[in-house]
């Protein structure tokens, strides 16, 4: 009976879990399996030790693609929050037409990724909107995805499609905020920046950083930004971790086990940052 | 007279607030939807358009639509018909979504309901498949799909769509059949209903609204999705939209701004439909996945 009752309990999850054994785990042990590996052109693979890791860490690919990802994602989340609490706060004001605003605030996180690098793509163009504004006010028009401004250029998309995830998160935060609190400050005579100070940020504190956390996990990792903007360029500029890998793969040194061994080496860094969220989420 | 004076400042503050967000998001969306209801001639004019058609989303559904109107080169080296990678993306999203949401389903209700030893490890090994960056697994998963057989067709890019859109289906409908009270489906169990019944016949129906934003976030993760489609993906008679796209920004020149434009709002429409008409329950349903456990 005990046994015919942990079976029918298991029976429910065992379909999804299995399906992201063979998603996530699988993978992650193949990789690793892959990464001691060497593949030539019409030759079967052998193993070769730590030799792939010896030229990844020899390599000044590594070390320019983790800054470029910590660059990119940091301040990206930076912006994001900034943004996303602004937002938030302003949307939580009691105001006419704040239900459309509420609405118009998560359009940018609607869309897919990839439809907005299209969208920037026709901004960014010589003869596109931003160059436009700018001729407006009198400045000379960027190349914006050129040497200088590429990484703030994909920086600027990733924060334009990223806010509203913020905005949701801590608007529901806010709407949390027992009303009482602000009303015993209120006789108390405190202005609202000691409220917002006091009462507001600590309680969605907690929000700010699980979004913060699972954000910068993304944006880390994010792949088609880097891939439709830049492709890693110009001159490795906005090469990022998930871009170099792909490059590795099937551009640069089209090797494979190479490109395995840069991801498991990048591991440790993603393990850490996940046990954190995890941490913080449960 | 002060407070007269405040209150005038303050609604000074929303209006000026409320005009630069909706011109924050509203600028870079303006120019491709302006190009896309352009004619050839005016498609790099800056402002409003003097003529408006639509002749370019009807031509989304011609074969060889933006090649004929321009006739650059043969026919051959032409783009496929755009309404091939439309067909394309529809079927893995909403396969996708199917299957994701259905075995979120079950999942989702054995961890909102039931109690076992590995309940706990269960749900943190899904929250770890959620915050995973997936990038990772794009090429141990395209040598295993290559060893099966379903490289660079539409099952095997289903199969590994399921890595982004499975654990969000869990999550959310986890938290959905916690809301239904489980009072219900006792009083059900009392009145000889087994446990199976009851979950069919009492909660399901209840998480209607759960069910339906799950597939409708499983089919826009899917729809989203362009680094397994690049990965997996090679004969461009099964390319998706994304695949497609790129398609028009080969080499880092728009040849035809119209024709990405029109691709681009098209496709980005779509999710945003199904966003709006259930934008409740999205926020709803996406705050809650992700943030409480």
């Amino acid at each position: 009976m005990e046994y015919k009752k942990a079976l029918y309990e298991w029976i429910y999850i065992l379909p999804a879990l299995t399906t992201l054994v063979i998603l996530f785990i699988f993978p992650l042990f193949f990789n690793f399996w892959i990464s001691f590996q060497e593949k030539l052109l019409g030759k079967e693979a052998v193993f070769v030790g730590l030799k792939n890791y010896i030229k990844v860490f020899n390599s000044p690919i590594l070390y320019i693609s983790l800054l470029n990802t910590f660059i990119y994602a940091f301040t990206a989340v930076f912006f994001k929050t900034l943004i996303g609490l602004s937002v938030a706060l302003f949307l939580n004001m009691k105001f006419r037409g704040r239900g459309f605003l509420r609405g118009l605030a998560i359009l940018p996180w609607a869309l897919p990724m990839y439809v907005i690098c299209v969208l920037f793509w026709l901004n960014y163009d010589a003869k596109g909107t931003f160059n436009n504004l700018l001729r407006l006010f009198g400045l000379k028009p960027i190349h914006w995805l050129g040497l200088d401004y590429a990484m703030p250029s994909v920086i600027l998309i990733n924060v334009w499609h990223g806010w509203p995830f913020f905005f949701m998160g801590i608007l529901a935060g806010l709407q949390a905020v027992p009303i009482e609190l602000y009303e015993s400050a209120e006789i108390d005579g405190a202005s609202s920046f000691r409220k917002f100070i006091h009462i507001t940020l600590p309680f969605i504190k907690p929000v700010i950083l699980t979004v913060a956390l699972l954000s910068l996990m993304w944006t880390m990792g994010d792949f088609t930004t880097i891939y439709m903007m830049t492709s890693g360029g110009p001159v490795d500029k906005t090469l990022t971790i998930p871009m170099a890998s792909f490059q590795i793969a099937f551009f640069r040194e089209v090797d494979i086990p190479l490109a395995a061994a840069y991801t498991i080496v990048i591991l440790p860094i993603y393990i850490i940052l996940i046990f954190i969220t995890l941490k913080q989420m449960v | 007279m002060s407070k007269e004076y405040r209150k005038i400042k303050t609604k000074l503050m929303i209006i000026i607030a409320a005009i630069l967000l909706i011109l924050w998001i509203t600028i870079p969306l303006y120019w491709a939807f302006k190009t896309s209801i352009s004619y050839p001639e005016e498609a790099w004019n800056p402002g409003l358009p003097t003529k408006v058609t639509f002749e370019n989303y009807i031509q989304l559904f011609n074969p060889y639509p933006f090649a004929k109107r321009y006739a650059i080169g043969a026919e051959a080296a032409l783009p496929q018909p755009v309404i091939v990678p439309i067909k394309n993306s529809f079927i893995v999203a909403i396969i996708a979504a199917t299957i994701s949401t259905i075995m979120g389903m079950f999942a989702g209700y054995n961890l909102a309901r039931f109690h076992y030893k590995g309940k706990r490890l269960a749900m943190y090994y899904i929250l770890f498949t959620y915050i995973f960056p997936t990038f990772m697994l794009a090429i141990p998963l395209m040598i295993i799909l290559k060893q099966i057989g379903l490289l660079n067709t539409l099952q095997g890019l289903i199969f590994v769509h399921l890595a982004y859109t499975l654990p969000y289906s869990i999550l959310m409908l986890r938290s959905y059949f916690m809301e239904i009270p489980i009072e219900l489906e006792e009083s059900a169990l009392i009145d000889g209903c087994t446990r199976s019944s009851s979950f069919l016949r009492i909660t399901l129906p209840l998480s209607a609204p759960g069910l339906v934003t799950s597939f409708v976030f499983a089919f826009t993760l899917s729809w989203n999705d362009l680094l397994f489609a690049l990965i997996l993906l090679s004969s461009t008679e099964l390319y998706t939209l994304p695949l497609e796209m790129n398609f028009f920004l080969w080499g880092g020149e728009i040849v035809d701004p119209i024709g990405l434009s029109t691709v681009a709002v098209f496709t980005g429409i779509i999710p945003v439909i199904l966003y709006m008409v259930l934008q409740k329950y999205i926020i709803i349903g996406l705050v809650r996945g992700a943030l409480k456990r």
